[in-house]
Parts: C-alpha cells; structure tokens; sequence
C-alpha cells in the first residue's frame, strides 16, 4: 500500500531547513515557522498508514501487470521480476514509534534553542531540521545506498551543529569528527558496493531475496568484507569504540539543545544500522557475537570514562555514549525479547538523553561554566529544575518507575532467556556505576555550597526550557507505567529479525 | 586484456584508499591529510565504477532500432554509475566543509599541524 504521506516525513524537514536557512534578521518569521513545522513532526507518522512507498512509482515488476506483460523471459524468469527497481521507503510500527519519538525530541530541542538565544538564528534552525531529517530517512529506507547519502547529511548536520555553537574548541571539535567521518563514510561506501557487486543490487529486501534464494554464495568472503566495512561505518555513526571519545567530544561542544537532538539522531542512526545488518547478516552468528562485544565495550570504557570527567557535558555524553552499549546489546542477543528490549531502550535513551542535557543546560544557561570544580549550590536557585534534573538521572540509571526501568528489566530479561546471566549481572552493575556517577555529578553542581567565586546571572530560565523538561518527565512516566505502547509496536519488527 | 584493465583500476581503487588511509592518519599537515581523504573517496567511486564496467557492453540507453532482448543481454548496468555521481556530490560536500574548517583554524593557530591544532584542544 502506497501512502502519500510517508516521503512528506523526510520532505517537510528539509524544505522547511531550506526555506528558514535564507530568512536572516527575521526573527519572528523564523522562531514562528520552525515552531510550527517542528509541530508537525512528530504528528506525520501518526497519520501516516503502514506499507512501502516507490519513488517514481517503480514498484517491482511483478507487482505492475502492464509492463510486465510482453517482456522477454530473460527478465520475467529471474529474479529482475521481483526486484525493486527505484527507492522504496518502508513504514511499520517500529519506525511509526521511533520517528515519532525523534519528532517529538527535535520539536522540544528546537523549541527550546529559540527560547533560550535571544537571536534565532535561521541557519542553526536549519541544521537542526537537516539532522531530523536525515535520521527519519535513514529510518524509512529499504535502499542501502540511500542509506549511506542520508548517513552523510545527518553527519554533516551534526557538525554544523556543533560548529555554530559558539563553544571553545568546537571547531577542533567538529574537523577531527569529519576527518574521522571521511574515512568511516567511504569504507561503508565500500562496504555497500561489495554488496552491490555481489547481489546487483542495493535494495535491502532484494540483498536478502538473493542471499536467502541461493542466487548469491552466503559465504562467500566478499561478503564477510562487506559485513566487516559496514560495521565499521556503524560504529562510527553510533559512536561505539574506538569513536566514543570523539562523540562525546562531539556532545560536549554543542549547545544542550543542539547535542539532545545530536544524540537522538545518534541512537536512531545506530537502531537503523544495527537494523539493517541484522536483516542482511545475521546468518552469520559471529555478527551477533560481534556487535555484543562491541556494545559491551562501549559500556565499560564509556561510563569509565564518566567517571573520571571534571565537564558535566562530557559526563553526559560519556554516559549517553554508554547507554547506546544496553540498545547493541538488545540488537546482539538476537532474540524477539532482546531485540524489542533493545528497540525500547534506544526510544527510553532518545529522551531521557534530551531530557539531561536540556535539564544540565539550564546550569549553563545561568553560569556559562560547565567545569564541575567550580561549581556548586544551584539547587537553591532554582529548586524545581534541578528536581526534574534529578529526575531525569534517576531515568537514565534505570529506577523504576521511570521508562529506563522498563527496557532494562526487559534487557536482562532476555540475557536469561537467551543463556547469558552474565550479561545481565555486567548490566545491573554498569546501571549502578551510571547512577553513582550521575548523583556525584548532581552533587556537585546542585547540593555542595555555592563557591564563593561562582557568578550566576540574572537570567530567568526561559519557560520553555521548563516545559520541556515537564514534558520529557511525562513521557517518561508514560513509558514506565505503560511500556507496552512502545513495546507492542517495536515487537513485529523485533519478530521479524529473528 | 580487458579484464586486465579492469583488474588494473580494481588495483588503482585499492591503491588510493590504501594511500588515502595512510595519509589521513600518519601526515601531519592537514591539507595534505585532507587530500589523504578525498583519495579514500575518490578509490571507493572508483571502485564502484569499475564494478559496473561490463565488457563488450553497450550504453545503459534504449534506442529506437534495438530490441528489448539484445538491450538487456548487452547493455552495462546502470545503477552503479548513478551511486557514483551522488557520491561524489557528497565528497564535495565534505570536503567544502573540511577546507572551510582549515582555513578558521588555521587563522586562529597560525599553524596548519594537526598535532599542534588538535592537539591544542583541552576537554
């Protein structure tokens, strides 16, 4: 089924980025229409039917009788027939929830970047949109080389992001992450061409068609090559090891609007991936094997990293870079209840990750010091925000009866049910580190006394930073108290990888 | 020696981002790491290009005297040059993006030595 407004979730964000990009010095004109467009986000899917879409109407041959008919057997009687010759955007349940999770993610971020700067700036509203964007894309396709170009736009805007933030060293920043990019982008380019050389074919479900009907050896070396690349550009796009120091790098040099929305691009770039080489691979058991290592390692090394951290956004983007190890996990163990577990955490990880660095920001927004050495006492200045700031910890650290709660049980759930306690113990540890790290950290900026030396301004936090973080708070409670909204529609995609 | 040339540009590919790999990562000016990148790129479009080379082959475009059969049984395969022109788009883009970073930083650390600019960042 063919429904319209399945390309208008990719196509409005980009439009509306192009149009605010050239309004400069019309402030109202551009805080009024990125309200409005960033509105409609999250709504789309919401109206959108579940099907495929076919750019150009190129539906496979077999599904269009009128061309079919009169065709030589040389197309008709192989597998030409059924592949799919344009790109195809496909829209169930799961990418229903996730993009409206992204929507409603880049709606507050945004909301809260033209409240909190005094000048809206048309070009960082476009970056934002550019970014959610690309990451709804990389949700919708079914076309691997599709993929790869939106992969590249969102990396692009990330780096835009951080660029115009204004931060100390977000230029350094952000060229060691493009330098970084340029060699992971091509090596998946790589990957997808080994692909395309072996199967002729880009489209995910026609890659599989041929693996699975025999028409291609499935193993055969080039495509262990592919695996292999394609993983590589993976973890770049996640920011797993070895690219976890830079992401947070990267988290930490842009605004704490702009890095809530970098991170939710993050885990649904990494959802997607991690996705799509399940579909095409998992086949081959070493690939689950391989991306629980992986996502394990993240874990241990990033909240490590956390740790030791004296800049609170560096702590958050350690502990968000090692939130993404629960969701590989998830993915790794392979099962229906550890995928729609890993599924769950990446929705729970998208917001309470916002919520954090929206929440944090507000300490910036008052103080314009990140450095935790020199901080202290901003409990008593405004108590309401640091309790929905302690309440978005609590999330992120899994206390119930917040939504992390939920995936995580369900994660460790499935580590029994898939033979691996083991995991399940590293998980329940690695969530109490998180929690301690998070309270030194709340510690110190918000309960230990004021340092005499500490200048905070004036400025009222904006309302809509307040209703924000209220309204992260919400879904947050929502998700914890009724997980099966997300989990009953994550569970057909879950099902159908395993 | 068809083959042999394809094998050739299949040997270039691999080449230049062999080269390209080496030069982001061990040289130190950031122009030439930055030309280190664009040869990664630039070996994978080529990559892809020599993949869809089809020897004896005929342009992917339907004429009105032939037929659809000898059109399907001889003409190249399209999509490979297709992916490739995107690409390309994209590698400009990033390379823009790239160079435009140098020249702020470079005016900023009189230096063009990433050991020196990105070295410098305290976190």
């Amino acid at each position: 089924m063919m429904d319209s407004l399945m390309p208008l979730m990719v196509i409005i964000p980009i439009a509306s980025a192009l149009f605010l990009n050239l309004l400069h010095d019309k402030d109202r004109t551009i805080k009024i229409l990125a309200i409005v467009t960033a509105l409609v986000l999250p709504i789309i899917p919401l109206l959108t039917g579940y099907g495929s879409h076919y750019f150009g109407g190129y539906a496979p041959l077999s599904q269009n009788s009128v061309i079919a008919q009169g065709l030589p057997a040389i197309i008709t009687s192989t597998q030409l027939f059924v592949f799919h010759p344009g790109i195809v955007y496909v829209f169930g349940s799961a990418q229903k929830v996730m993009i409206f999770v992204l929507g409603i993610v880049a709606f507050f971020a945004i909301f809260t970047a033209l409240n909190e700067t005094k000048k809206p700036s048309g070009v960082y509203t476009y970056l934002m949109f550019m970014g959610t964007a690309a990451a709804t894309a990389i949700l919708l396709s079914d076309d691997i080389f599709n993929f790869y170009v939106f992969f590249e736009i969102a990396a692009l805007a990330q780096i835009g992001i951080v660029i115009a933030s204004n931060v100390k060293n977000n230029y350094e920043t952000a060229l060691k992450y493009i330098i970084l990019g340029n060699i992971a982008g091509p090596l998946l380019l790589l990957g997808i061409a080994l692909l395309l050389g072996v199967t002729g074919n880009v489209n995910i479900t026609d890659i599989i068609y041929s693996i699975k009907n025999g028409y291609v050896n499935p193993q055969n070396p080039v495509l262990l090559m592919a695996l292999a690349l394609i993983t590589f550009g993976w973890l770049y796009g996640s920011g797993l090891p070895p690219f976890h120091t830079i992401k947070s790098a990267l988290y930490s040099k842009a605004l704490p609007h702009g890095a809530a929305l970098i991170q939710a691009i993050t885990v649904f770039i990494m959802v997607a991936l991690g996705v799509m080489i399940l579909r095409i691979f998992s086949y081959l058991s070493f690939s689950k094997m391989a991306i629980i290592a992986v996502s394990l390692l993240a874990l241990v090394l990033s909240i490590t990293m956390a740790i030791v951290q004296t800049d609170f956004k560096r702590t958050l983007g350690y502990l968000a870079v090692g939130e993404l190890g629960y969701i590989g996990i998830g993915l790794g163990l392979g099962t229906t209840l550890g995928i729609t577990a890993g599924l769950f955490q990446a929705i729970n990880e998208a917001i309470i990750t916002a919520f954090l660095f929206i929440g944090f920001g507000t300490v910036l927004y008052k103080t314009r010091i990140s450095d935790t050495r020199k901080l202290g006492g901003m409990m008593f200045e405004n108590p309401r925000v640091a309790l929905l700031v302690l309440l978005a910890g609590l999330a992120m650290a899994g206390v119930p009866p917040l939504n992390a709660f939920q995936s995580k049980l369900m994660l460790i759930q499935a580590s029994v049910q898939a033979g691996v306690p083991e995991l399940g113990i590293i998980m329940i540890l690695l969530s109490i580190v998180t929690f301690m790290t998070f309270m030194r950290a709340f510690y110190i900026i918000y309960m230990r006394p004021k340092p005499a030396e500490l200048e905070i301004h004036d400025y009222k936090i904006p309302k809509a930073t307040i209703i924000s973080l209220v309204a992260f708070l919400i879904i947050c409670l929502t998700l914890g108290l009724f997980p099966q909204i997300a989990t009953s529609n994550l569970q057909t995609l879950a099902s159908s990888l395993v | 020696m068809i083959i042999s040339a394809q094998l050739f540009s299949f040997f270039t590919a691999g080449s230049l981002v062999i080269i390209g790999i080496f030069a982001a990562l061990f040289l130190d000016n950031l122009i030439k790491k930055i030309i280190g990148l664009a040869f990664i790129g630039d070996g994978a479009n080529l990559f892809i290009i020599t993949m869809g080379y089809k020897p004896g082959g005929i342009v992917y475009i339907f004429l009105p005297n032939m037929t659809i059969s000898n059109f399907a049984q001889n003409a190249s395969y399209p999509l490979p040059f297709a992916l490739v022109l995107t690409s390309i788009v994209i590698g400009a883009s990033t390379l823009a993006v790239m160079l435009g970073l140098v020249i702020v930083l470079n005016k900023r650390h009189d230096s063009l030595s990433a050991s020196k600019i990105l070295g410098d960042e305290s976190d």
